[in-house]
């Protein structure tokens, strides 16, 4: 565990967290649009300076962008002012080729245990069923601030992602919870 | 940041906006039948950018009977930006449908496949010409 950030020996530590655990990228607080596209470009360009291919960083850029973008919609839906209405991000590296994006925020406890539902559902498909799925929501009528969102971009999410998507819920006072999507790229 | 959203396009007008970090380029030409897109599209409200060129599209499509090329050259696009997108190409469709010669040129950075998957499965919808190439090394 990390201690309290009153000594600048816990910051050394902290960096021994990230560096464990590959963090490229993390992010906790109010997130606006800019910092949105800011903390994307870089990552973006990180990514590709690695790889010969631009493919991988394509794919985290969507991925965490469809999610961070879901936060903000999600949050300005509810009327969330801080501290509910912030993000917390992480993309790291899993160490074999591969990046785990991680976004998390406050919902409301009915919202979280539909979007696990959601998020359980879209694990269990395969590629053809999502891109069938996908094809068929892109037809669907929008519906504008729409509280739970996560309509099209969670699929996206899905389809961009090599392994199942993975959800949690922390649940909090006041009927609501911590929602936490991790997606592997 | 969004110069000029909400506006409808006249009769005749032309379309040139600088692309941004999350809009790309886009130019219109109504006595060349043109519009160009270039860049990455990732609002986070569409109609910033997207109102100004399905006006533009609508207003030449009913405006004219001459063909309509668009180039496209989109690295990213977001799933709004997609959606936006096919309403687009539904208008294009449209158009094809009563006979209007139109055509979609999507070229894409040969470094990213993503691109041209993206263009892929728009054409899989739609009957128009619609060609799909690489650019770059």
């Amino acid at each position: 565990m990390v201690p309290s950030l009153t000594t600048h020996r816990s910051l050394a530590s902290l960096r021994d967290f990230f560096s464990t655990e590959r963090i490229l990228i993390c992010f906790n607080g109010p997130i606006s649009r800019t910092l949105i596209s800011e903390i994307g470009a870089a990552l973006k360009e990180h990514i590709e300076s690695t790889r010969d291919c631009m493919t991988a960083a394509m794919d985290v850029f969507s991925v965490y962008i469809e999610m961070s973008q879901n936060i903000r919609h999600y949050s300005a839906a509810r009327g969330y002012v801080e501290p509910e209405a912030t993000a917390t991000v992480v993309i790291a590296e899993s160490g074999d080729g591969h990046y785990f994006v991680f976004a998390g925020n406050v919902v409301e406890l009915e919202d979280g245990k539909a979007l696990l539902e959601r998020v359980e559902h879209l694990a269990s498909l395969d590629k053809p069923q999502l891109k069938a799925l996908y094809k068929e929501q892109l037809r669907q009528p929008r519906v504008e601030g729409a509280a739970t969102g996560a309509g099209l971009g969670l699929i996206e999410v899905a389809r961009k992602s090599s392994a199942p998507l993975q959800c949690s819920l922390d649940v909090l006072a006041a009927g609501r919870a911590f929602f936490t999507l991790r997606a592997t790229i | 940041m969004t110069q000029s959203s909400g506006q409808t396009s006249t009769q005749g007008s032309n379309l040139d906006l600088p692309a941004t970090q999350a809009t790309p380029a886009v130019q219109a030409d109504w006595n060349a039948g043109f519009l160009l897109m270039a860049g990455e599209s990732y609002p986070e409200n569409t109609y910033e950018i997207f109102d100004d060129i399905i006006s533009w599209v609508e207003a030449y499509l009913t405006g004219t009977d001459r063909p309509l090329h668009m180039e496209l050259r989109l690295n990213y696009l977001n799933t709004s930006s997609i959606r936006a997108m096919i309403d687009i190409f539904d208008r294009l469709q449209n158009a094809a449908d009563a006979g209007r010669e139109l055509s979609v040129n999507w070229l894409y950075d040969s470094r990213n496949p993503r691109s041209a998957e993206l263009g892929e499965e728009f054409k899989e919808d739609y009957d128009f010409d619609f060609v799909i190439s690489a650019v770059g090394d």
